[in-house]
């Protein structure tokens, strides 16, 4: 098969444009998000309950340098059938419907306006205006099963895995430039598509905020459980030791 | 360490103002006068870090007293964010040290009603309270304080000590023991936990008093205070178990006091001063 020859016209008119294009929006994409994101209000509720979680978390972890007599009273505050924190604490169970809630409302649909809605829009207009460019070729050779992945709106059966398609490129491009993102932009900019992506297969599991019902609950079982361990009780014999050594 | 201001360059500055800032170090003189001498020229040309300046410069103005100063950089935030409110912190800060109590309260106050979880908006109240002298009214609010935020460590140690203040000594122990269960390997949490037992007195806290003061000299073998106390502590046992004869007790004990003696005076060897006080102050046994 006789080896193909591009036509440098499809380097200035094809291969860059999408290389820029790409780039550009996702520039764009950093600051409009910029410019919509709202910080997150966060409920002193909330930050009680974290807190308490941590401190009950100490407890089981530390409680072993109080005396036993220290160590029950805090357990029982916490853990007491009538008037224990876990069990008075009573805390609505996380919202079961995200769409309930307005906040939430207004961040996904955010999210969406910066997120998804360019990636189709741009995605869409570059494969209407570059398609079926060959742009350039990988420097290995490659198995049949990338056809899809590199040579999408170019299906010939019979050209090499290695050519990758103008729509392949852009898509290419879209998960490629975090790095020079990350040079431009700095760490944790909103610029980067395949971050998002990740995030929305994930995200069915991380939009769901923690439960602090089943949270009290589970630290209320380890508190029950845990034993005190009075770690004082041999230190005056070590420091003797440690004397004669 | 001293500089000759006069020669610093306008990057210098800035690089000890944010090293003194990563470092906590609060240095007020030292940027006080930087400020006078190389930034206040032009403070347009600090960039990006010209804000985060302003407010080392404010407090550094304010520790000195230099109230006007602390004005100026004031209303240049402000006037870059009106309405902000890490600015209208800024602003009670300067009033609280203007000793305009109320004034700052009812700022602190707003900044809370925006702001719930703002938790340094509500220590400062606290603060504010301590100053004026109404300890027990502070007392209360770091009570309310820390039911919402258990786990903040520097208040508990405050609590501790507004105890301490008014002599509420069980409450005490329980903030010292409350620090301990946050820092279990720091051995001046388990000093203060011992020195509150051992004031209070009676065999059980005394035997306590004993344990936490041996924790602490375990973690860290120079803390003389430790030795010291467990010294006295130990003396003091010895006392009790004389009247009451509970021999097998009082034989570890008085190892254990031998044993704090020697290591003190050991530590003292330069200036026996304190040895001797110790000797003197031993029981013969």
């Amino acid at each position: 098969m006789p080896e193909l020859l591009l036509d440098p016209n499809i380097r200035f008119w094809v291969f860059l444009p999408i290389v820029i294009i790409t780039f550009l929006v996702g520039i764009v994409r950093h600051y409009v998000s910029l410019i919509l994101s709202s910080q997150k209000k966060i409920e002193l509720i909330q930050v009680q309950d974290s807190q308490v979680m941590i401190r009950a978390r100490l407890l089981r972890e530390n409680g072993k340098y109080l005396p036993r007599q220290s160590f029950a009273m805090r357990r029982h505050w916490f853990n007491n059938e009538e008037t224990g924190y876990f069990k008075v604490q009573k805390r609505a169970a996380a919202s079961q419907n995200p769409m309930t809630d307005p906040g939430m409302m207004t961040d996904m649909l955010k999210g969406n306006l910066t997120n998804v809605l360019p990636m189709i829009v741009i995605g869409g207009w570059i494969n209407w205006m570059f398609s079926g460019f060959l742009t350039t070729k990988v420097p290995f050779p490659l198995t049949l099963r990338f056809k899809p992945m590199l040579q999408r709106g170019v299906e010939l059966a019979y050209l090499d895995a290695s050519w990758v398609s103008s729509a392949s490129w852009y898509f290419l491009n879209v998960f490629g430039l975090r790095t020079i993102y990350a040079l431009v932009l700095g760490e944790n900019n909103a610029a980067d598509q395949s971050k998002i992506m990740q995030e929305q297969m994930s995200g069915a599991a991380m939009a769901m905020p923690p439960d602090p019902k089943a949270a009290f609950k589970a630290e209320w079982e380890a508190l029950e459980i845990t034993e005190h361990k009075w770690a004082l009780a041999n230190v005056e014999a070590d420091l003797l030791q440690s004397n004669t050594e | 360490m001293s500089f000759n201001y006069e020669e610093i360059s306008h990057n210098e500055a800035k690089d000890l103002l944010r090293q003194w800032r990563e470092n906590n170090e609060r240095r007020g003189k030292e940027v006080l006068e930087l400020w006078d001498v190389v930034l206040r020229e032009d403070v347009n040309k600090l960039g990006n870090e010209k804000h985060v300046i302003l407010e080392q410069v404010i407090y550094a103005a304010l520790d000195c007293h230099m109230y006007c100063i602390a004005m100026l950089c004031l209303v240049m935030l402000s006037n870059e964010f009106p309405g902000s409110l890490r600015v209208m912190k800024l602003k009670a800060a300067v009033l609280e040290a203007e000793e305009k109590f109320d004034e700052a309260l009812e700022l602190l106050d707003n900044i809370i009603k925006v702001d719930e979880t703002n938790s340094a908006a509500r220590k400062r109240r606290i603060a504010i309270l301590k100053a004026q002298g109404y300890i027990v009214e502070a007392i209360k609010e770091l009570v309310d304080y820390l039911k919402k935020f258990m786990s903040d460590v520097e208040a508990w140690q405050e609590l501790c000590n507004l105890y301490l203040q008014v002599q509420d000594y069980s409450r005490a122990v329980f903030c010292a023991e409350e620090l301990l269960l946050h820092q279990p390997h720091s051995h001046l949490h388990h000093q203060r936990l011992a020195d509150i037992r051992y004031t209070m007195g009676g065999i059980e806290n005394l035997e306590l008093a004993k344990l936490y003061y041996c924790q602490s000299v375990k973690l860290n073998p120079d803390n003389m205070r430790s030795l010291l106390g467990l010294y006295l502590t130990t003396t003091n046992l010895l006392n009790h178990y004389k009247s009451s004869g509970n021999s097998g007790k009082r034989k570890e004990v008085w190892k254990l006091c031998h044993w704090a003696q020697s290591k003190a005076t050991k530590q003292t060897q330069p200036t026996s001063q304190l040895s001797q006080m110790m000797l003197s102050l031993a029981i013969t046994e």
